[in-house]
């Protein structure tokens, strides 16, 4: 048997990735058809860039979900952390304010996990409370203006370059790498996937649930964090309206990497690759010309293909099961 | 080896147990009946830690333990298979049998790299051990039937008790050969020198594997012999409280 089978993963995931893959390459294959230089090395790389910020807070809403909860209000923290940070920066040395924007994050994120702890309601209503208020607060705190008076130190993070890429694909790069090692090769990542495929089964074998839950919404809002700071330092400003509708597209992206919305099933790979997927069809489909709203549809319809197609594949292999237990009694019977 | 006594609790105004005393050997299994509402669950629970005891005291060993955790109970090599099993169907059986245990191959950090190939032959050797047969590790348990899953959750006690496995019904949910081979595990449990609680209706499965019948009603115990020296009618009337002639013994 090969050891590597232990990996809680299952063959759909798999097949969800390669699914991805071959999509993927057929819209580059189709794109660069009808437009020779979308594949140019320039052009790549500002759709890595496109696609690092939502990338990077995709990380931490897999591992929420696949933890078997969920933060809706990461648009919200994203405003928020991307407002507070520069704004510090006014006052602060540049690097201050990027660590106190992730900070913020953080803290916003374990506020989440609290609440979410203690109160027994789902995630998904509490959170949708604390998005409410958290774009309030950044919408006081502006009083609903963009922050003005950053300094221009403040964008020397988020604009930096190395060997010609850009930071926010590097720091994707890097934290999507760690992502999926602590994901699929620590105790910590396996009890993860436990936890969220049978809450009081993990906690009978004596997993922590509540510290597991509470350093996955920190680190969460950490990420969100980093992918504000990176966005208002390479924009050298931030507003409240930062990162409306966010959520959605991070959770999109999540869900169409293969990442089971009930919990306990899913890959960084697959969240990697449906992040990018998504990004190539909404620029692609606009440096061929046609209509950016087409592209809002054509990665709703994707989504909802995806989940239609995890669908039958469950309920065929739950078929199969059925069919397998009953020759298995009809046999010992 | 692990001793009760005069164990209460309550829950509100009732009474759950009432001052119940128990002694578990090593390697002995213990049949624990009764109604609905007779306070067995709630003995287990006190035994694993769930629970505390309002009054009374249990000893580990030669351990007096005033406040029994689930913690405490874990370490003492104290393990319960629910009825409902508690398995993640998303993961592996290795994944499920070595769950809380994994053993750890490098740090880094605060992370734990597990190392899968002892991972994988301590899962299979607690497997076999059993004499369990199950030919495919790798896949999630929810693609398992009924006894296997069975099979898989006893195993995963096995890892980590050395002293006690409870069994909340565990023949339950089975048909008769799954019955007959689950059974047959908690024999080899015992043959390990590990005591077993195994709660259950079924009085077949007390007369075929337990060497001692508890019987509790209403929060106290009704009886408490040797399987040899009681029947059916017996270990029937002390749980119902219908009234029973003891020369029929």
């Amino acid at each position: 048997m090969k050891v590597t089978s232990i990996l809680p993963r299952v063959s759909l995931t798999h097949g969800r990735n390669l699914g991805l893959l071959s999509t993927l390459i057929l819209c580059l294959l189709l794109i660069s058809f009808f437009s020779p230089k979308y594949l140019s090395i320039d052009n790549l790389l500002v759709v890595a860039l496109q696609v690092s910020f939502i990338g990077i807070a995709a990380i931490g809403t897999a591992y929420l979900i696949i933890g078997g909860s969920v933060d809706l209000s990461i648009g919200s923290q994203y405003a928020l952390c991307a407002v507070a940070s520069a704004m510090v920066a006014r006052s602060l040395p540049s690097p201050l304010a990027w660590i106190f924007g992730v900070a913020i994050g953080a803290l916003l994120g374990l506020t989440n996990g609290l609440l979410v702890w203690r109160v027994s309601i789902s995630p998904i209503i509490i959170t949708l409370g604390t998005l409410t208020i958290f774009r309030g607060v950044a919408l006081r705190i502006t009083n609903g203006f963009g922050v003005r008076g950053v300094p221009k130190s403040f964008a020397t993070f988020g604009q930096a370059h190395w060997l010609n890429i850009p930071m926010p694909v590097w720091v994707l790069a890097v934290l999507v790498s760690l992502a999926h090692m602590v994901l699929q090769y620590t105790r910590q990542g396996r009890h993860l996937y436990a936890f969220g495929g049978n809450r009081e089964a993990a906690e009978a074998a004596g997993i922590d649930g509540k510290r597991l839950l509470l350093v996955c919404f920190a680190l969460n809002g950490a990420l969100v964090g980093t992918s504000a700071v990176l966005a208002a330092s390479r924009f050298g400003s931030a507003a409240p309206t930062f990162g409306a509708g966010f959520e959605l597209d991070v959770i999109a992206a999540v869900i169409l990497g293969g990442v089971v919305f009930t919990g306990g099933e899913g890959s960084m790979v697959g969240v990697l690759l449906a992040v990018v997927l998504l990004g190539v069809i909404n620029s692609g489909l606009i440096s061929i010309g046609i209509d950016p709203h087409y592209a809002q549809m054509v990665k709703g319809l994707a989504l909802v293909i995806a989940v239609t197609l995890d669908q039958f594949t469950q309920e065929q292999q739950e078929r199969h099961r059925k069919k397998m237990a009953s020759l298995e009694r009809a046999s010992t019977a | 080896m692990i001793r009760g006594v005069g164990i209460t609790k309550y829950f509100g105004g009732v009474r759950a147990l009432d001052s119940v005393s128990l002694d578990l050997m090593a390697g002995e299994i213990v049949a624990l009946v009764g109604d609905n509402g007779a306070g067995k669950s709630t003995l287990v629970k006190i035994l694993s830690g769930i629970y505390q005891c309002d009054e009374g005291s249990l000893w580990l060993g030669d351990v007096k333990v005033s406040h029994l955790t689930a913690k405490r109970a874990r370490e003492f090599g104290i393990e319960t298979v629910y009825q409902q099993l508690l398995l993640c169907d998303n993961l592996s059986a290795t994944a499920n049998v070595m769950l809380g245990q994994e053993p750890v191959r490098s740090r880094f950090g605060p992370f734990e790299i597990i190392d899968n190939k002892r991972s994988v032959e301590q899962a299979r050797r607690h497997i076999a051990e059993l004499g369990i047969e199950l030919t495919d590790l790798s896949s999630p348990v929810r693609r398992f039937s009924g006894g296997q899953r069975q099979a898989i959750a006893i195993a995963r006690a096995t890892v980590k008790a050395h002293r006690l496995i409870q069994f909340d019904e565990p023949t339950a949910a089975l048909g008769v050969r799954q019955t007959q081979a689950t059974l047959a595990l908690i024999q080899q449990v015992a043959a390990r020198g590990i005591a077993a609680i195994v709660i259950t209706h079924n009085l077949d499965d007390v007369f075929a594997v337990a060497q001692r019948v508890v019987a509790l009603r209403l929060g106290r115990i009704t009886l408490d012999v040797p399987v040899h020296q009681t029947t059916r009618e017996q270990v029937v009337a002390c749980m119902t409280g219908m009234s029973f002639q003891r020369d029929a013994s």
